[in-house]
């Protein structure tokens, strides 16, 4: 931008400019308002008009949380559900996406695998909830982390499946060749070949699909009691009856997203460079 | 080398990469979807019979379809879901226009704009509640500031559905950003210079190159989205609780009332399928675009 | 004192270990429920290891979200589950009462009982089903008034009132004595469309059930219960009708309304903190105007009729429900409590002097309703679109009676309503 710019050409840069920072304001006011409601004395949530500076910053509602040992424990299990959810999705995920670009299969075969996984992971979870309950019940996992698990992964690897066996079918069967007539087996050809060139695609439906686990509150409400009590299910609880608990509520929801946002920033590149799943094609 | 003998030699391997995915899936959902099938033509309200009464045919499909309320639902469902797509998909090409490119400065603000995406909905739902508070919330503060008498956000019926468009905008036009930012990156430099070259607009490049190459997954992006926000229940439930009155209650609001606090488990899977109807149609449209394909 | 805590403690324990024979549920699990709510829940933790230790049986408590809970426990009694021992519920749960273990014989074995306030010992307050005892209360908070004592002075207003219109016959004055203040005679949470179903119930004096057993009501006196809590808005502040249950007592507590409608378990302490509160010793509690009842917000417990071991379970109720447990709940964590003894404690009475008389009389006078969850909701719903101006009264009354010709009334709630005065008679 060495040459000098014509007017219209320094407006629209200024446009430009304007239009971001109203973005950056509008994701980042409310963001800010959360964390300084989270220090926020009791009296001053809902004054007329709102507090935008507390007089006093306090850190009670942290305390409570961090003095109450099943802060913890939530925390511990939305951990163990994320990871686990994650790990099993997309390993078993990918490889059945593979699978199933690489089995020749007919289109119209194909075409309906793919329509019944996308039809599970559409289907309202509200209604099978209590058939899932009851499955728990009988194999005795009531109030464990892992029915929370089982119950995720059938919403986790359809959609995993579907958007790998996107990127799959756009992968050039060229690519394998070489390695076919080296003798490769499929394993191999998966493990040295394949995998690598797909990576940012597997980072990214891992990353979506932590989101979404650790997030996750309806099937983790019906099947969580005290034990394997998750961290949405924590935030939720501020909320009864009789009115809400501000401060606490926003503190845990701080607490809930912090780890997220940490893990955004850090996987951010994976996101933007794995998601285009291969559907623009060049 | 014969392909077919590789044809053979792979299948073993292939099918045992599908087996485990299948056979979770199936385990966790083929028997509660087909449960949800059996109760959609039975009668049962838990609360009034600890087994299903009986077989009641189409019954229970009627008389959700000739409920006023669940017609209700449907109708704010599609509302608050075309405002919300129509405002994310276009402030999502908008911004991934605008953050193109990879200097530090553009990437730090991808990544600032995709924050509210990560946030669990039921916590976005109650903050917003706190800044769309007509009193003592924020933005009706920071309208008042500039003159503007902001209106009774939550209280009033039209505007409680405008927040639960903002809400789902707020929240998701950065997915819409993520995947199109993605995709206009990874379209080959050497078609635009061609265009270049050519004299074209840059408006004409976008019409008539970038968008034909988008268009799929925008496509794509857009039945995801929808679905997904019809789905939406967290939030809706932390932000308004579907009112006032019924003023935002929706489709997934009244199966989710319906089945897990009034316990009428036909009524909730008759409604689920009905939904089910809706989504494959949608679902169908995509690949019907992408027949190409297959 | 810590110190001579210490040592009773200690003393209290040295003869535990000697009796152990003498715990004969020593080594039983047993699971109880409550609402996470940090009370009634921190109250059952702060229990627990005293529990533990003196019965040998290990407890364990599981909190969840008001709408979890209720959830929680109608599918674990309805498919049999039996997850829960004792169970944490109220009318909510109305349809699953007949699932309930009768308390009677425990009640009468052990001579159990307690200086409850007289109307929470009767059926409703009180869970019973086909004349057995199954539940028995543990926190008590009756929908209340509060009034600004020294307005009411300078106004020159007595807060008398018998019924609504006398009430609203006293906002009027307020009305004239506040004019060009920024002080509201009355400030209710119209935005929580839940409760406004309280006011409804105050001022509603018909059946609740018909004489069929289905769910309805008076037509002309519902009519007029709605148009006379519409009319309330007149003397409420500006965007009223978006005011949620921290918002509306936040009103008062800033001295910017001259009276409040509300669960006064939920100010009680906040008003008299001069951190939180510009009202400090300047309100008090009010009659809760009739001809309806105020409207009761009293948890049981019940033991679950799956329970392995009720015996146990009971042991826990025991433990729980006592008079002295019910003072701590109310000093430390604000819960209402079901005893009289309570309310007639010398140095609670010095600190809750403007409080005290009106709220034992209105919860001697307070009902539960017979409602499920869908009923109530149905109500509340329709009734709020009544508020917003979206529907008239008549449509209000007649969409709500539609909706409610789908439901069916619990066996346990009928027999509540019954014993309550809610049915129509004839």
């Amino acid at each position: 931008m060495k040459r000098g710019r014509s007017p219209k050409q320094r407006l629209l840069a200024l446009g430009h400019g304007v239009i971001l920072f109203l973005a950056c304001l509008v994701v980042l006011v409310p963001l800010a308002y959360l964390v300084i409601n989270s220090v926020k004395l009791p009296r001053e949530f809902l004054t007329v008009p709102p507090t935008i500076l507390p007089t006093q910053v306090t850190f009670e509602h942290y305390g409570e949380l961090f003095e109450d040992n099943k802060t913890f424990r939530h925390f511990r299990n939305s951990l163990t559900v994320t990871l686990w959810t994650t790990g099993v999705t997309i390993i078993t995920g990918t490889l059945a996406a593979y699978g199933l670009a690489r089995m020749r299969l007919s289109a119209k075969i194909l075409a309906a695998v793919t329509f019944i996984f996308l039809f599970i992971r559409f289907y309202p979870r509200v209604t099978t909830v209590i058939p899932f309950f009851l499955v728990m019940r009988e194999l005795d996992l009531l109030d464990t982390v892992w029915a929370i698990i089982i119950g995720q992964l059938g919403i986790t690897i359809p959609f995993v499946t579907w958007l790998m066996l996107v990127v799959f079918q756009d992968l050039p069967a060229e690519i394998e060749e070489a390695a076919v007539v080296d003798g490769a087996s499929v394993w191999q050809r998966f493990w040295r070949v394949v995998l690598p060139i797909v990576m940012p695609s597997v980072s990214a439906a891992a990353i979506l699909t932590a989101f979404l686990s650790w997030n996750e509150f309806l099937i983790a409400s019906s099947v969580a009691r005290r034990k394997a009590s998750v961290l949405s299910i924590a935030v939720a609880g501020f909320v009864s009856d009789k009115g809400i608990q501000w401060g606490p509520m926003a503190a845990m929801s701080v607490v809930m997203i912090v780890p997220m946002i940490v893990f955004a920033l850090f996987a951010q590149k994976y996101l933007i460079r794995g998601i285009t799943f291969g559907a623009v094609k060049g | 080398m014969n392909s077919s003998w590789h044809r053979r030699h792979d299948l073993p391997w292939l099918v045992l990469f599908v087996i485990p995915a299948f056979v979770i899936v199936v385990a966790v959902q083929f028997y509660p979807l087909a449960y949800s099938a059996f109760l959609s033509v039975q009668d049962w309200v838990l609360t009034e019979s600890q087994v299903p009464k009986g077989f009641v045919g189409l019954e229970n499909f009627v008389k959700e379809l000739s409920d006023e309320i669940f017609r209700r639902s449907v109708r704010n469902s599609v509302l608050i879901t075309a405002g919300a797509l129509v405002l994310e998909m276009f402030l999502g090409v908008c911004l991934a226009y605008l953050t193109m490119g990879s200097s530090w400065r553009m990437r730090s603000i991808r990544t600032l704009l995709i924050l509210p995406m990560v946030i669990a909905p039921v916590a976005a739902g109650t903050l917003w509640r706190i800044l769309l508070n007509s009193r003592a919330g924020l933005v009706n503060h920071l309208l008042s500031l500039i003159g503007i008498k902001g209106p009774e956000w939550l209280a009033s019926p039209d505007w409680a559905i405008v927040s639960v468009i903002l809400l789902d905008t707020w929240q998701w036009t950065p997915f819409v950003l993520l995947v199109v930012g993605a995709a206009i990156a990874s379209i080959p430099d050497d078609l635009l210079e061609v265009a270049a070259i050519d004299g074209a607009s840059r408006w004409k490049t976008f019409l008539y190159i970038e968008l034909p190459l988008l268009m799929p997954l925008l496509l794509l992006t857009f039945v995801f989205r929808m679905l997904e926000s019809l789905l939406s229940l967290d939030s809706i439930y932390s932000l308004t609780n579907g009112g006032p009155g019924y003023s935002t209650y929706t489709l997934t609001y009244y199966i989710y009332t319906l089945g897990l606090r009034s316990f009428d488990f036909g009524g909730a899977a008759a409604s689920s399928w009905l939904f089910m109807i809706f989504a494959t149609f949608s679902i169908g449209l995509v690949f019907w675009y992408q027949r190409k394909d297959w | 004192m810590k110190k001579a805590l210490l040592l009773l403690l200690i003393i209290g324990l040295l003869p535990v270990g000697a009796l152990a024979q003498d715990m004969p549920h020593a080594g039983v699990e047993i699971v109880t429920n409550f609402m996470q709510s940090g009370t009634y829940d921190v109250g059952a933790e702060q229990l627990e290891p005293g529990f533990e230790e003196m019965t040998g049986i290990e407890l364990e408590i599981v909190a969840s979200p008001f709408v979890v809970l209720v959830q929680n426990n109608i599918t674990d009694l309805t498919t049999g589950t039996g997850e829960f021992d004792v169970i944490s519920g109220d009318f909510w749960i109305g349809s699953v009462w007949g699932q309930m273990h009768p308390l009677d014989d425990f009640i009468e074995r052990d001579m159990w009982g307690g200086s409850f306030i007289e109307g929470l010992t009767k059926q409703g307050p009180s869970a019973y089903f086909d004349g057995k005892r199954i539940g028995i209360p543990y926190s008590a908070d009756a929908y209340g008034l509060i009034y600004r004592t020294d307005i009411f002075e300078e106004a020159g207003i007595s807060a008398d009132w018998e019924t609504w219109d006398d009430y609203i016959a006293a906002l009027g004055k307020l009305a004239m004595h506040l004019e060009g203040t920024d002080i509201a005679p009355n400030v209710f949470a119209f935005g929580a469309s839940e409760q406004a179903a309280a006011i409804f119930l105050g001022m509603y004096d018909g059946y609740l059930v018909d004489s069929m057993g289905n769910y309805a009501l008076d037509h002309d006196k519902a009519i007029a219960a709605l148009n006379q809590l519409k009319s309330l808005l007149d003397y409420n502040p500006e965007g009223a009708t978006g005011l949620s249950i921290d918002e509306a007592n936040s009103v008062f507590l800033t001295g910017k309304a001259a009276t409040m409608i509300c669960w006064v378990s939920f100010v009680r302490a906040a008003a008299q903190d001069p951190d939180s509160s510009l009202v400090v010793d300047n309100w008090a509690t009010a009659r809760f105007p009739g001809p309806g009842f105020p409207f009761l917000s009293a948890w049981n417990l019940f033991i679950s009729g799956y329970s392995e071991n009720p015996d146990a379970a009971w042991e826990w109720i025991k433990h729980y429900i006592t008079e002295d447990e019910a003072k701590r709940r109310f000093v430390e964590l604000g819960v209402g409590s079901p005893f009289l003894s309570t309310y007639e404690d010398p140095d609670l009475i010095e600190k809750y002097g403007h409080d005290f008389p009106a709220m034992v009389e209105n919860l001697n006078r307070a009902e539960t309703v017979p409602w499920i969850f869908a009923a109530f909701e149905v109500f509340f719903r329709h009734m709020s679109e009544f508020i917003i101006d979206a529907a008239t009264a008549e449509e209000t009354l007649a969409r709500t009676l539609a909706d409610w010709a789908e439901l069916e009334v619990p066996e346990g709630l009928v027999q509540s309503a019954a014993a309550q005065g809610q049915m129509q008679e004839g």
